[in-house]
């Protein structure tokens, strides 16, 4: 599967970077990460905020749908959460706008190392991809709730 | 906050507050190691280079250490001389700087010393932070003879032999690790271990007990209590310590040779990665 339009200019930024470049990228996503975080008065259609055991902070992920049925995530990290990961919220919040909640779920997470770069993803940075398997996570659930109304009002 | 004077050698410490006075000292290099890719770049103490574990210490093709001409250019780069005296620092309680010291170590470097307290607390203190990568004229740092893995690092054989001497193994990891509940560490993803447990006949004493809440290590006396008196160990001890890849273990081997005066303390870097995984290795688990 292609990945969706935003995402794929994303990767095809950090495609043509030479690493040092690519790192700067990676730290102005970082350093974003804060703004992509949900502002007041915003509502949401799906809310999942957990620490698992095997992450190092709480990882929120908030779901808006529009009226196309596209989403709109925002996402808030705790302040344990490494510079990676908090790069890879930026970049997934900008990246899937607007994608509806079943294409998300067909997106392979091969293009996390086309972004981060070989050299780092390495053991201790697999939370990069864990972010995306949340995301899925969410839409799943949404698409799920979904279908239960549908039925429910069949 | 001094650095307590009963340490066995105080002077393997500086402050946070020393260290902002002696940030442009000729005959030092402040060094940060972390476990963050990113963090050298988001923000360093003027003057510091960056040494990561991975990239720079490790030669990935044999699962093991650079060898001696490798670490000679590391520090020719750096613009650091024998002389030099190299003072490590870096995030999650000087773990990776204890690492990326104890490497210094087995390439026989003296001159090294850990900023108490590390990354965090300078940050806490509101000390200042650059993104400027400073540039020192490359030195010319003598290939040192041999890595000394004999006298402070550990190999799987020596662990099992200590083992089955019933000699002092310590299991720096989380009590959860240790008896075999769970195979990662607390907070962190799964990391290719099949089996959980414990190395026969080893104490479980985390790594965590050696420092306060601020990062800082524990007083001399706080450190004796924990590791002479409750465990019994004595300054002439052959001693290993391990964990799951030997950073967490890097961390107990600074405290047990420089902070309480341990001679004969090595780190098994293999540690829980290469036993747990190991054919025919035992194992113990306390349920």
């Amino acid at each position: 599967m292609s990945y969706p339009a935003k995402l794929s200019a994303i990767i095809e930024l950090f495609s043509g970077l030479p690493d040092p470049e690519k790192r700067e990228t990676l730290i102005a996503y970082a350093d974003q990460a804060k703004s992509q975080e949900p502002r007041e008065g915003e509502s949401f259609d799906l809310e999942d905020v957990r620490k698992d055991e095997e992450c190092t902070d709480t990882v929120a992920i908030f779901l808006r749908l529009d009226e196309q049925g596209g989403s709109h995530f925002r996402i808030s990290l705790g302040p344990q959460v490494q510079t990676l990961t908090r790069a890879m919220s930026s970049i997934l919040c900008k990246g899937l706008e607007g994608v509806s909640p079943a294409e998300i779920l067909e997106i392979p997470a091969d293009f996390v190392p086309k972004i981060v770069g070989a050299e780092l993803v390495r053991l201790r940075s697999q939370t990069v991809y864990y972010l995306l398997t949340r995301i899925k996570s969410v839409s799943k659930v949404w698409l799920q709730r979904q279908r239960t109304a549908t039925l429910d009002n069949g | 906050m001094s650095i307590d004077s009963n340490y066995a050698h105080p002077d393997a410490l500086v402050t946070t507050s020393w260290m902002a006075d002696h940030l442009k000292d000729a005959d030092i290099r402040i060094i940060e190691s972390n476990e963050d890719v990113l963090l050298y770049d988001m923000g360093h103490l003027p003057g510091a280079v960056h040494i990561d574990w991975q990239r720079d210490l490790q030669d990935h093709t044999i699962r093991d250490y650079i060898q001696p001409e490798a670490f000679a250019a590391l520090c020719s780069r750096n613009g650091i001389t024998p002389e030099t005296t190299c003072i490590f620092y870096g995030d999650k309680s000087n773990w990776w700087s204890c690492y990326a010291l104890w490497v210094f170590r087995l390439f026989g470097h003296e001159k090294v010393k850990i900023m108490d307290g590390g990354r965090d607390k300078w940050i806490e203190e509101g000390r200042p932070l650059t993104r400027e990568v400073p540039h020192y004229e490359e030195s010319a740092y003598p290939v040192p003879e041999k890595r000394r893995d004999a006298e402070i690092r550990a190999f799987y054989d020596d662990a099992l032999a200590q083992s089955r001497a019933h000699l002092p193994l310590i299991d720096v990891r989380s009590p959860g690790e240790f008896k075999g509940l769970v195979t990662h560490m607390p907070e962190y993803p799964q990391e290719g271990v099949l089996r959980g447990g414990h190395i026969p006949g080893a104490h479980g004493v985390p790594w965590k007990q050696a420092v306060n809440a601020d990062a800082t290590f524990k007083s001399a006396e706080e450190l004796r209590k924990i590791y002479e008196t409750d465990l019994g160990l004595k300054p002439d001890d052959q001693i290993i310590a391990y964990c799951r890849i030997g950073e967490r273990s890097s961390h107990t081997w600074f405290v047990l040779s420089y902070l309480l005066g341990f001679d004969h303390v090595r780190n098994y870097d293999g540690s829980w990665t290469e036993w747990g995984n190991r054919v025919g290795a035992p194992i113990e688990k306390s349920l």
